[in-house]
């Protein structure tokens, strides 16, 4: 086998030079033929005509262009505010340069038929406008993306003189690659020479190939940067230039020896896996202003909080992937014209293969949206994660706190259901039967539903709990069951409360019934002052209203208070006088208060002379909705 | 403002220059109209041509037509020299490359026409070069001749209609002709080729078929071939003094780059701008030199006044106002040390400057100026227009 592909080789290049040979021959002749055929009326004719077409062409196009540059002129010394707007400025010029364009060959072309040409002279007309359109619109696109003249609408970050270089070098590839694409076939066309034809293609293609060549040579990285990264310990980098000679030259073989589908098919691939594998940087280079710089670590802080620069913004994850699933879409379409498939005709093809690959596609299209479905649950919940403050034990826990519970838990939820309809949906886009699947797993969740009756109630009781906020960590509740504790972590089935005295209750929320949570927002205390019946009541009061504004306006007591302490007269008993004072503080911070309040009156009342009451009234007992 | 640059500058001479150059061409564009008007009557008949060749024609060839029209060549061939040997840097737009590159190319590229139709009837006077002849020699005897003319009149016709353009464009008057004059600067050419293609077809048709008609053309042969060696070495001649005079004129453009390379001055602009430039370059020409955006529609011509600039200091080291600026800048509101970016060279030294226009001003900034003024002073840049540029070009120091 390996000998058959030898001697076709050698067949091939033996071909290839015997056209070089036979090719002077053939261009005289074309050349006389060519020249005998202008020096007579019909050649002066053709040239007219030529110049007509010019002049109606670029006469359209200059037309047009006395209305629309004074918009590009404006685009072009204008400074854009962000990268995506330079990538808008960018079609914007595109669209405005390209109708020119769009206009010059519509003319051009279109005015052809106008004109009686004499044999063979339409065709040739008609290609060179198109080989001139080629090489205008190539080089409108690599100045929209190179910008040399304007560099604040500069697509890709290069420095101002290799981006007039690369212009250059851009200028010529487009002029040597429009000919070779379409010269040598308008030659075997109207000249009927073909090895003149042939090589001219082989010739310009050589050009290429050997230009291309030389631009790796000079792009790649010198000795002084590899061995500069390999003293600092640095892993030694993938030789990119290495690479692309390489596929330079392995295409430009097969492309030279006649298997020129396997050439675009490795070409494809090979530009398809280049793209893809900087695609990720040249997506974000235009969100470059939305990423966050890194924060220098704090001492003591773990590192992975900034392992990864916090996305605000959504869109260039989404971007992403979506761009990917469009490269990889044009790489397979450019093979499949390669190898002449109908593109249409993949589904309903013959071929397994086809048929195969037609699907691997619908696979790709929903790992697509996976990804970008995860992507977006993912990056919203770790945004918002990362905006909540840590619990701290001693202040009240706020309410990030059940965030912190909720949204871990989401995201686990989320890629689990993901992942599952992907994989159910990729078996089914891949044909295979996935209703025996979905019947057993259908079976087997009723069996487990059953089973896990109180399991679930439990979460989903959990899961309204955390929703309405019922308790957070950090909050003393008391449930239904006389379960009583501060709360101390929440899990997916249970609460963990802490009693003051030391245990830890585990109670599944299923049976946590009502809950009694006494350390929301506020709490009133009460207490009673039972004082002699001869005391003023008014003075009392205002002697307690006193006490009250004093501790309001004490340094440490003061903040603990919502509403300052009062009293009032509550009931009148034989010798006695009752009076209930009560204040608000923040939940935890009522013992405190009353003891000192409890202090504080007793000063005053020793200050103003009043004593509690001494005796008991003889007849009644304390009132049982006392103290 | 007008008292304080009302001294007349030295270059009164350079407004004069630029005036003969204009008008002169817009002559010899008056004498190309009709001989393309003439051709493309080819559309009716070839009789049609040679019918009309008298009337349109006559003008011209008269003793006073052709002696005026000879001289209007002169003057503008060599004012263009004298313009490109005067020039101090390679600032060129396209525009002005194309102008250069089509000018300079047309002479020796006509003068076989010229001396064919115009001197060989004075040494061959029965020689009659009527459009029936010299149709005949394009389309059958000699078509390489037919390749060079046919290349000079789009080169002539380009080259007169950008220089028409850029003078016309400017006037008050252009939105209303506008729409007709465009569409006839297209047309005439358009219609002349299809003259010329038409009016071949029945030149050779005559000339198979047409007996009689062939020996009246080889009868003008012969008698072109009489004068044919006289007139071969004229225009050798001629051609080679052109291309020395226009060596000349290169040359001494080159030479003045160059010695202008060793004097650099400095230009501070608004904002933090700097550009450094050599000694003698106009403000304008620094600029863009620099890479510093600065509007100049008329491209240097000094009369559209896009390019105006208020001189905050340093004005003593430029030169002062020339005939044209004062004239351009009078007809616009501006304060005494308002100035022609492109006029005013800076001799040494440095000088601030700031720019009135924001860079992407265009035509309308010169014809309905008032629409442009910036609303406080005009030493500033106009808030209420979109941002001028404030790019990383800023610090450029080349």
């Amino acid at each position: 086998m390996t000998l058959a592909l030898l001697h076709r080789l050698s067949e091939q290049a033996h071909e290839i030079g015997a056209s070089f040979g036979a090719a002077p021959q053939e261009w005289e002749a074309v050349r006389t033929a060519f020249s005998a055929a202008m020096m007579s009326g019909d050649g002066v004719r053709s040239f007219t005509y030529i110049l007509l077409l010019m002049m109606i062409g670029a006469g359209l196009e200059w037309f047009y262009w006395t209305y629309s540059y004074a918009s590009l002129r404006v685009l072009l010394n204008t400074e854009p505010s962000s990268p995506r707007q330079s990538l808008l400025f960018g079609l914007r010029r595109f669209w405005i340069t390209g109708f020119g364009l769009l206009l010059f060959a519509v003319a051009a072309i279109g005015s052809t038929s106008a004109f009686v040409w004499p044999p063979g002279v339409h065709d040739m007309v008609v290609t060179l406008t198109l080989t001139l359109v080629m090489f205008r619109f190539i080089v409108i696109v690599a100045d929209i993306v190179l910008s040399p003249g304007t560099p604040q609408l500069r697509l890709v970050p290069l420095p101002d003189r290799t981006a007039f270089t690369s212009m250059a070098a851009v200028a010529l590839f487009a002029a040597v690659g429009s000919v070779a694409w379409f010269v040598p076939a308008l030659i075997t066309r109207i000249a009927g020479t073909p090895n003149l034809a042939q090589a001219l293609r082989i010739g310009l293609g050589t050009l290429i190939a050997v230009a291309l060549l030389l631009a790796c040579l000079f792009t790649r990285r010198n000795r002084e940067d590899v061995l500069a990264g390999r003293r600092r310990g640095l892993l030694p980098k993938f030789p990119r230039s290495l690479a692309s000679a390489t596929v330079i030259t392995v295409v430009y073989a097969l492309w030279l020896f006649g298997y020129s589908a396997a050439a675009v098919i490795l070409g494809a691939l090979a530009i398809v896996i280049a793209v893809q594998a900087s695609l990720r940087s040249v997506v974000f280079y235009f969100w470059r202003d939305k990423i966050l710089p890194e924060e220098p670590p704090h001492d003591g802080r773990e590192s992975e909080e900034h392992h990864d620069s916090v996305q605000q913004d959504l869109a260039p994850s989404i971007i992403l992937p979506a761009v990917r699933l469009f490269v990889a879409l044009i790489g397979i379409g450019v093979c499949a014209l390669a190898v002449d498939v109908p593109l249409t005709a993949l589904a309903t093809s013959e071929s397994p293969l086809a048929r195969f690959s037609f699907r691997l596609l619908g696979v790709a299209a929903l790992a697509l949206l996976a990804n970008v479905a995860w992507i977006t649950v993912r990056t919203t919940i770790d945004y918002r994660l990362s905006t909540i403050d840590k619990v701290d034990e001693h202040e009240q826990p706020g309410p990030g706190a059940r965030l912190l519970t909720l949204l871990p838990i989401l995201r686990t939820t989320a890629a689990t259901v993901i992942t599952v309809m992907l994989v159910l949906s990729g078996l089914w886009t891949l044909g295979l039967e996935i209703t025996p699947l979905l019947a057993g797993a259908g079976v087997v969740g009723l069996a487990f539903g059953f089973g896990a009756q109180s399991l679930v109630q439990d979460v989903i009781t959990g899961i309204f709990y955390l929703a309405e906020d019922t308790f957070r960590v950090g909050e003393y509740i008391e449930s239904g069951t006389s379960t009583k504790g501060t709360v101390e972590r929440l899990t997916l089935r249970t609460v963990a409360l802490r009693h003051h005295n030391g245990p830890l209750h585990f109670v599944p929320y299923g049976t946590l019934g009502t809950v009694r949570n006494t350390s929301r927002d506020w709490v009133i205390e009460k207490f009673n002052l039972p004082l002699p019946i001869e005391v003023d009541s008014e003075k009392v009061r205002k002697l307690i209203k006193r006490v009250g504004e004093e501790m309001l306006n004490d340094a440490e007591l003061g903040p603990l208070i919502q509403q300052p302490l009062k009293g009032k007269l509550y009931r009148v008993e034989p010798g006695i006088k009752i009076f209930r004072c009560n204040f608000r503080t923040a939940p935890g911070n009522q013992f405190t208060v009353r003891a000192a309040a409890y202090k504080r009156i007793e000063v005053a009342m020793n200050a103003a002379g009043i004593t509690y009451a001494g005796n008991l009234p003889l007849t009644r007992t304390l009132d049982p909705a006392g103290p | 403002m007008v008292s304080s640059v009302k001294q007349r500058g030295t270059s009164s001479l350079d407004l004069w220059i630029r005036s003969a150059r204009l008008f002169s061409g817009l002559f010899l564009s008056l004498f190309v109209l009709t001989h393309l008007a003439n051709l493309a009557l080819g559309l009716v008949s070839l009789e049609a041509i040679d019918a009309w060749r008298g009337i349109l024609m006559a003008p011209w060839r008269s003793g006073a037509g052709s002696l005026i029209l000879a001289l209007a060549a002169f003057i503008h061939a060599s004012i263009g020299l004298y313009t490109i040997s005067k020039r101090r840097s390679l600032t060129l737009s396209r525009v002005d490359v194309v102008q250069i590159i089509l000018g300079v190319l047309t002479p020796p590229l006509l003068i076989t026409h010229v001396l064919t139709l115009r001197v060989t009837s004075l040494f061959v006077p029965e020689f009659d070069a009527s459009y029936a002849v010299i149709l005949s020699v394009y389309w059958s005897l000699a078509p390489a001749y037919a390749f060079q003319q046919l290349f000079v009149v789009m080169i002539v016709w380009v080259h007169a209609a950008i220089g028409f353009y850029s003078w016309i464009a400017l006037r008050p008057v252009w939105p209303r002709i506008r729409n007709i004059v465009l569409p006839i600067l297209f047309l005439v050419p358009i219609l002349a080729l299809l003259g010329f293609v038409e009016a071949g077809k029945e030149v050779l048709y005559r000339l198979e078929n047409d007996a009689a008609w062939l020996d009246h053309i080889r009868a003008a042969q012969h008698l072109y071939s009489q004068a044919a060696p006289t007139l071969n070495a004229i225009n050798t001649n001629v051609v080679a003094s052109y291309w020395i005079l226009v060596s000349i004129a290169f040359l001494s453009w080159a030479v003045r780059i160059y010695v202008g390379r060793s004097r650099p001055v400095r230009v501070f602009y608004e904002g933090d701008a700097t550009a450094t430039g050599r000694s003698g370059l106009s403000l304008l020409e620094i600029s863009l030199t620099s890479g510093i955006p600065h509007a100049h529609i008329c491209q240097g011509r000094g009369r559209c006044g896009t390019c105006r600039v208020d001189i905050l200091r340093g004005g003593q080291n430029l030169t002062p106002p020339t005939d044209q600026e004062i004239k351009t800048l009078s007809q616009l509101h501006v304060t005494d040390t308002t100035r022609l970016a492109c006029q005013a060279r800076l001799l040494q030294g440095e000088v601030a400057i700031a720019r009135i226009l924001p860079a992407y001003a265009d035509i309308s900034a010169a014809q309905t100026p008032e629409e442009w003024e910036p609303k406080d002073s005009p030493s500033k840049i106009d808030d209420t227009l979109p941002a001028p540029v404030s790019s990383p070009l800023q610090e450029v120091t080349p």
